[in-house]
């Protein structure tokens, strides 16, 4: 009986695997076009547990990942016909109590982690703050975003596919509170760099918070689809220095109307 | 009439010519099966296209091949077409010709239920497409989340009203087949088929049509509330209402939908699993257990798609904790069938090789799902091109691989030919890999930043990414090709399987291929939930007698 030919080519087919494992991960790796499979470098401490939460869950998602499907590349190449003997006949098994009690326990022990792990951060992160330095209530509409800030000052983040929008500005080290708005439809504000979306729904305010130490700017998008100018609702946060936010914010002509901006829903 | 052998109708000899007035009049559960089948396949080639433009569009920044508001349609369509009108119709089609057969029933219990249930179908596709000649059709994805849906941002398009009355139709025929299903399951059941012996096909049946029979109606009532809004001017949804109250109503179905996708699925698989391997299934018990484990708890987690409107902490726990339970019966279910075949025997014909395409593309749609059930993980993927990518690993990945398992494994019962075995081949390397070049990338665009359903965009680092995507997402166009060219060829010039092509366990196996209009002429006694199997080893399988002329 001749099974070495069979055997090779499982081995040839595992092989072929691997390699486009190892493209992947080289690509991965690399940076080609842009492709890395983790979030952009965190800027606010909220942003960076959710990074680390993403990291802790992957931790175990390989693990599982890995496991079973090596388990399933061993049942293709080591159960597959043409290797059996002729004439073999499988064990007829109907099953093991103690097997599946084993993988009814193993899943239920790592999601009980991760979710623990997960429900840590939940609490941590995500409750109203009561301490906020400074408060900037972000109203969204059809298309843009209107930030106004304590003093009155609306910044009309207007969207645009073309050029960059307007930034959104906040001075660096400072514990800011985003209270979000909506005038129209649903809108949701994301910036991947900072922070999770929140949704701006009509009808209640939604909270969430940001506290940048170092200066730049990031991008984000409008995250919940609002319309034919959803994909142009760009948003972009740019952290500054005290002194140099408080030159930009002198700029700023008061609003008109300290409350909420017009909205050009139809 | 005849005494022994009840005549064939000459119309049913070839089942892929038949007379018009046959197919429009029948109440054979077997032909109203292939009508769901087809009906759904013509569905899946629309809602590919729209896929095609979709990705056309998106292959580079800044690209203008259609403007924002068809994008916004189109995306849509593609959701509409593909969850409503394909993957749920199909796994409602075979199962309406399976299920009777494989519990030794001549029919479904109420026939004629069954074919108005069918009929609706079309009546319901017909109907959300008209919505494109008022001037533009749904607009607002296929969870068509108010407010935007409501008039003031609508213009005098009626694209959402046709949608609304096209899904209450489709919920109300769930609503009856799901009926229909479980008395037939019940009450229809040949002697010695003990619910301990039923196919696991069966019960993944009987906890699908559970599941749509509770959640059609709360669908539907979204649905009424929605046209209240638009055409009565009452104010449940609208910006002065409540619009995350339409998302409470819509995912309240709208996950267990999910699993009206894919537990018919893994019915599938568990159906062709031992039989290539030649083993029982591992833990039919626990099998069972899992498919009711996953009924309860996919009624637990709807709210898992609203963690960021801004719930309570401890209300967005508890639907994060009951959604990564999930995890647990159907890790079962996937350890289970790694155990069957375990030291089997494996014949790798094409069903098989879409089982392993299937376990090892929904294990990544898996995994993929505990990463968005984490809250906080989940706020920054959510809405993004990481859930595209995830629920496209769970219902192509998953449902739609099961589904061409199923097709390639059945196809020689319901026509009596095999599918071409060299096509078949083809088609599942090149969809396997046009799949996972399509999907797999994609998380990365979701975890850098891009939203999904932006019509296009101007961030030039997502440019390679989505070049490499749309190439691959015509790798599957070009292999769905090959599938139906396949399926057409071999429905009329395919070798001839015979009664039990692949040594089945199951009734449908013991019966002609295709089988009669009554099923069986005499049904063979049940003494396991492998009856098949029982007669071909102790020498009883009947040969069923040819059929006259």
């Amino acid at each position: 009986m001749n099974s070495r030919g069979p055997l090779r080519r499982g081995a040839r087919l595992l092989l072929a695997l691997a390699g486009i494992a190892a493209l992947l991960f080289v690509l991965s790796a690399c940076d080609l076009g842009g492709v890395h499979p983790i979030f952009p470098d965190p800027v606010s401490p909220n942003g960076k547990n959710i990074y680390d939460t993403y990291v802790g869950i992957s931790l175990m998602a390989i693990v599982v990942f890995v496991g079973v499907e090596a388990a399933l590349l061993w049942v293709v190449i080591r159960y597959r016909r043409s290797v059996q003997p002729v004439g073999y006949v499988p064990p007829q098994v109907h099953g093991h109590t103690g097997l599946e009690i084993a993988w009814t326990i193993a899943p239920l022990v790592i999601v009980l982690a991760i979710a623990a792990y997960s429900f840590a951060e939940l609490q941590k992160d995500f409750q109203p703050i009561s301490n906020p330095q400074m408060t900037v209530i972000i109203s969204g509409h059809q298309f843009g975003w209107d930030y106004q800030y304590e003093n009155g000052v609306v910044v009309h983040q207007e969207g645009s596919l073309a050029a960059p929008v307007l930034p959104f500005v906040v001075p660096t080290h400072t514990l800011v509170k985003l209270q979000f708005r909506a005038t129209d439809v649903i809108h949701s504000w994301w910036v991947p760099a900072v922070s999770g979306k929140t949704d701006a729904v009509p009808g209640y305010d939604n909270f969430s918070w940001l506290k940048i130490d170092q200066t730049g700017q990031w991008r984000g998008e409008c995250a919940e689809l609002c319309g034919a100018g959803h994909a142009s609702m760009q948003i972009i946060v740019q952290a500054m220095d005290q002194p140099e936010f408080e030159a930009w914010m002198a700029k700023q002509k008061p609003a008109a109307s300290p409350s909420a901006s017009p909205s050009p829903s139809k | 009439m005849a005494t022994t052998t009840l005549p064939r109708p000459k119309a049913y000899d070839d089942t892929f010519f038949k007379p018009i007035s046959l197919w429009l009049t029948t109440t054979d559960h077997k032909l109203i099966g292939i009508m769901y089948m087809v009906t759904s396949l013509i569905s899946f080639v629309i809602g590919g296209i729209f896929a095609l433009i979709i990705r056309l569009q998106l292959s580079q920044p800044n690209l203008r091949i259609v403007d924002a508001e068809t994008y916004n349609q189109l995306i849509s369509a593609h959701g509409v077409t593909m969850i409503f009108f394909f993957v749920t119709i199909f796994v409602t089609g075979i199962a309406n010709y399976m299920v009777p057969i494989m519990i030794g029933a001549r029919d479904m219990a109420f026939p004629r239920v069954n074919l108005l249930g069918f009929w609706l179908i079309p009546v319901s596709i017909i109907l959300y497409y008209c919505g494109f000649l008022t001037g533009g059709g749904l607009n607002a994805g296929w969870t068509g989340y108010a407010p935007l849906t409501e008039k003031a941002f609508q213009g005098h398009s009626l694209g959402v009203d046709f949608w609304a009355m096209s899904i209450i139709v489709w919920a109300i025929s769930g609503i009856m087949a799901s009926t229909n299903f479980l008395t037939t399951i019940v009450a229809l059941r040949a002697p010695g088929m003990r619910f301990s012996r039923l196919p696991l096909f069966v019960w993944a049946q009987i906890s699908t049509s559970i599941l749509l029979l509770i959640v059609g109606a709360p669908l539907a009532a979204a649905m009424i509330l929605v046209e209240f809004d638009r055409q009565l001017g009452t104010q449940f949804f609208t910006t002065a209402g409540r619009p995350v109250l339409y998302q409470h109503l819509f995912w309240f179905f709208g996950h267990p939908e999910v699993y009206v996708m894919i537990l018919p699925a893994f019915g599938l698989i568990s159906e062709i699993v031992p039989v290539f391997a030649r083993k029982p299934i591992f833990g039919y018990m626990s099998m069972v257990a899992a498919l009711f484990g996953i009924v309860f708890l996919s009624m637990t987690v709807w709210a898992h798609h609203m963690f960021t409107v801004g719930m309570n902490t401890y209300v967005e726990g508890f639907f994060m904790l009951m959604t990564m339970l999930i995890a647990v019966p159907t890790g079962i279910k996937f350890f289970n069938w790694i155990a069957t075949m375990w030291w089997g025997s494996i014949d790798f014909t094409v069903p098989i090789k879409f089982v392993f395409g299937f376990l090892a593309t929904f294990l990544i749609g898996g995994i993929t799902g505990i990463y968005l059930a984490s809250v906080p993980v989940d706020t920054q993927l959510h809405q993004s091109y990481f859930v595209v990518a995830h629920l496209h690993y769970v219902l192509f990945g998953g449902s739609v691989f099961a589904i061409l398992a199923g097709i390639y494994y059945w196809f020689p019962k319901i026509t009596g030919r095999l599918l071409n075995r060299r096509l078949g081949e083809w088609n599942f390397w090149t969809v396997f890999i046009g799949f996972n070049g399509t999907f797999l990338i994609m998380h990365t665009l979701g975890l850098e930043g891009m939203p999904r359903r932006i019509w296009t965009y101007s961030n030039e680092a997502w440019a390679a990414t989505n070049m490499i995507i749309t190439i691959s997402s015509f790798l599957i166009a070009i292999s769905i090709l090959l599938f139906l060219i396949n399926v057409i060829h071999s429905w009329t010039q395919g070798e001839i399987a015979g009664n039990d092509p692949w040594q089945g366990n199951t009734l449908e196996w013991a019966t002609t291929s295709p089988p009669p209009p009554y099923n069986f002429e005499r049904v063979p006694p049940v003494r396991s939930f492998m009856p098949v199997r029982d007669l071909r080893e102790a020498g009883e399988l009947p040969e069923p007698e040819p059929v006259p002329a």
